[in-house]
């Protein structure tokens, strides 16, 4: 008995000790950085020199009355809802296509869906920039064609801009997704497919009976994590469209940027606040999330 | 269990992406800080075109009578990398990696000085004949009496014309020289329609084209600190203007800074460009357009050639420069108006094209010769004779603040929105953004 006790205790620490370093690095590098956010968020003032906010709350008052983070929480949501949906189920599909086993150079489909995520953020905001400039090669082509008699100004028209956003993050991101999935789909006995088509079940039956059901853990995840990219939006927006045109392109971090170390305003106690209640954003929408996808209990 | 593995799995890739996005966010740029060899000093700046040959010249012009000196130059991508560096030098209190002198953006050394004192050297003891520089362009660095700042360039603003497209649709250089916005507006639509170009173009991701214009009719778009916009006559006849061009296609508003330089002037979209005279080598780059360019003043509301600056840079010492004395010889030597100063202002407009305030430097020989892109025009000491007359206007911290929200009106105005209501909107939002 007593000896039983000290190998699980032994155990116990060995397994502490493995965890220990991330856990530590972790605390850190984001656990305590979030509280010092938090301790920032109630301040005023000069960085150098910050003085409590009066009252302590009052960045947080603030916010309700900041039309440009309004505008701002607008944008990102309206990313969130078209483009999340829109990713994940083009994700999906791939996901399910190049789990073909019939289907020639699959290797190299696969890679070809993902390589955009090799690509760095910044670059490639950049190249749609110049795709979609008014003289640019979208323009030059739909000219070409006859489909358009003259340029349009894509990034300088809220909706356009907005689509073009949506477009960019869409291409960067369901290679990404789409991998989780196909890791997914191999945990899924081919068997089971097999048993569907001798009951007689089409491709589409087989798909939203068999395969979304079983896929759900991994659909969770790239759920929350979309949700949490998407809120965190920042590289597209700033160098995209800048935010424009009049901020309809703007993210909740562009403007947290602005506020910070953008255009030499540097209130970062009030932009503390807004990272906070982003953060608080992204943890009730992950935790929503994880309640819906929990069909255990 | 396999939940309990999805969720930790879940923490730990939220608290990656998270940590990812605040690196990738505040990925700042490290200046170098200073030098241990009590003969160098570093200096950080941008723009390998302009401000760095500028450097370069006063680097040997201080040499050539101090041969043990040495300018270290760090050259960084924008004025930006510099600003993110001191505000995050300043908030850390930690200045050691800032380099003995900065180049930045003349519009936040008042704010900096404000907010992190430790951060700079005052140049009170320098040997800097301060009379001998614009009165205008000096009004940025000097705070309480007090002088921050060496100019670099002058912010003296120009509208270049192309002569050749202006007299294609009838008119000469005098026709657009001390006009009102209005006669210009007509002229603009003539010239659009006999030629096809547009006469003026503006970054509307920057918007400083109502700050311009606001200066060149004298006023600010501030009053004791508080912006003063709204019920601003002025200011909406100015609104005016833009929004009338803009509709009239006569003036491109391009979607950002790159836009604007490469596609409307680089590009040829546009016979006139209006913006601190560095916007010059931009110009300079169409060289099938060389010889047909000529510059003048800026036309004003009720007529009458109107002056104002934009942008331009100066250098400071920094707090973390333990060698302030050669800092301040070396400043007042060359860019400060010294014996060095002819040689480094010859030089730094050859090579760079950079303008100097400094008006006994202007009067060089350099200075007097015809420019052949500009027809032979002596441009340089038209500019800096400009400069003499640019009004001193009100200043303040959110200057870039306040053009990003006018920049926002003017896009609703053109979508069609009421035009007092937007003024209103744009002043209120940038009170909103200055309260604590």
């Amino acid at each position: 008995m007593n000896k039983r006790r000290s190998i699980q205790a032994k155990q116990g620490r060995a397994g502490w000790m493995f965890l220990a370093p991330a856990t530590i690095l972790i605390f850190i590098m984001s656990f305590w950085p979030m509280i010092q956010a938090f301790i920032i968020s109630l301040k005023k003032g000069s960085s150098a020199n910050m003085t409590w906010q009066e009252p302590l709350y009052h960045n947080y008052e603030r916010i309700l009355q900041d039309t440009t983070f309004k505008t701002a929480m607008g944008n990102t949501f309206l990313y969130l809802l078209v483009e999340v949906p829109i990713m994940l189920i083009l994700a999906i599909l791939l996901a399910q296509i190049l789990n073909n086993r019939d289907l020639k150079f699959r290797g190299l489909f696969r890679t070809m869906v993902f390589m955009p995520c090799a690509v760095s953020l910044v670059s490639y905001a950049l190249i749609f920039k110049s795709l979609f400039a008014t003289q640019g090669l979208i323009n030059s082509a739909l000219m070409h064609l006859g489909l358009i008699s003259e340029n349009i100004n894509w990034l300088g028209t809220t909706a356009t801009a907005r689509a073009v956003i949506i477009i960019g993050l869409i291409w960067r991101w369901t290679g990404y997704n789409m991998v989780f999935y196909l890791a997914g789909l191999q945990n899924i006995e081919y068997s089971v497919y097999e048993a569907a088509k001798i009951d007689g079940a089409n491709g589409w039956k087989t798909f939203w009976s068999i395969t979304v059901p079983l896929l759900k853990p991994t659909i969770v995840m790239t759920v929350i994590m979309s949700i949490n990219g998407t809120l965190q939006l920042f590289d597209e927006s700033v160098n995209l469209t800048n935010g424009g045109p009049a901020n309809t392109t703007i993210t909740m971090s562009h403007y947290i940027w602005n506020m910070s170390l953008g255009q030499g305003v540097a209130k970062f106690g009030y932009a503390s606040a807004l990272a906070f209640v982003v953060f608080i954003m992204v943890g009730i929408l992950a935790f929503i999330n994880m309640k819906v996808g929990d069909t255990r209990d | 269990m396999k939940k309990k593995v999805v969720s930790l799995l879940l923490v730990s890739l939220l608290a990656m992406s998270s940590m990812a996005a605040m690196v990738s966010a505040e990925d700042a740029v490290e200046l170098g800080g200073t030098s241990e060899d009590e003969n160098t000093l570093t200096v950080a700046a941008w723009d390998a075109n302009f401000n760095i040959p500028a450097l370069e010249a006063a680097g040997e012009a201080f040499k050539a009578v101090n041969p043990d000196f040495n300018l270290e130059i760090q050259t960084v991508s924008g004025s930006s990398d510099v600003e993110q560096a001191i505000t995050l030098a300043g908030s850390s209190g930690d200045y050691s990696q800032l380099p003995d002198i900065v180049l930045f953006q003349d519009h936040y050394i008042q704010k900096y000085v404000m907010d992190y004192p430790d951060a700079w050297q005052s140049l009170g003891d320098a040997e800097i004949n301060w009379d001998d520089f614009g009165e205008e362009k000096l009004s940025y660095s000097t705070i309480d009496g007090e002088h921050y700042g060496v100019p670099v360039d002058n912010g003296t603003a120009i509208f270049a014309y192309r002569v050749d497209v202006l007299e294609e649709a009838g008119y000469t250089l005098d026709d657009v020289t001390g006009i009102s916005w209005d006669e210009w507006l007509e002229i603009a639509r003539n010239v659009k329609d006999k030629t096809g170009y547009a006469l003026l173009s503006m970054d509307h991701s920057g918007d400083d084209l109502p700050y311009l214009f606001m200066q060149a009719e004298g006023q600010s778009q501030w009053a004791d600190g508080q912006p003063n916009i709204a019920d601003n006559e002025t200011f909406k006849r100015i609104i005016e203007v833009i929004v009338q061009g803009a509709n009239d296609g006569t003036i491109i508003l391009a979607n950002s800074w790159s836009d604007y330089t490469d596609q409307t002037i680089i590009g040829d979209q546009v016979a006139g460009v209006c913006n601190g005279n560095w916007i010059i080598p931009t110009i300079e780059q169409n060289e099938g357009a060389s010889g047909k360019w000529e510059i003048t003043t800026l036309p004003t509301l009720d007529g009458g050639e109107g002056y104002a600056a934009n942008g331009g840079s100066s250098l400071y010492i920094t707090g973390n420069c333990g060698k302030a004395d050669l800092a301040k010889e070396f400043l007042a030597y060359t860019f400060g108006g010294g014996e060095g100063a002819m040689d480094t202002y010859d030089n730094a407009l050859r090579n760079g094209g950079v303008i100097t305030c400094c008006v006994s430097a202007s009067e060089s020989d350099v200075y007097q010769e015809g420019v052949a892109f500009f027809n032979d025009q002596p441009i340089y000491t038209a500019i800096v004779e400009m400069g003499t007359h640019v009004p001193v206007i009100e200043q303040n911290d959110y200057h870039y603040r306040m053009r990003e929200y006018v920049g926002n009106a003017i896009t609703n105005i053109i979508n069609g929105a009421d035009i007092d209501s937007e003024i209103a909107n744009a002043q209120s939002q940038v009170e909103f953004e200055m309260e604590e």
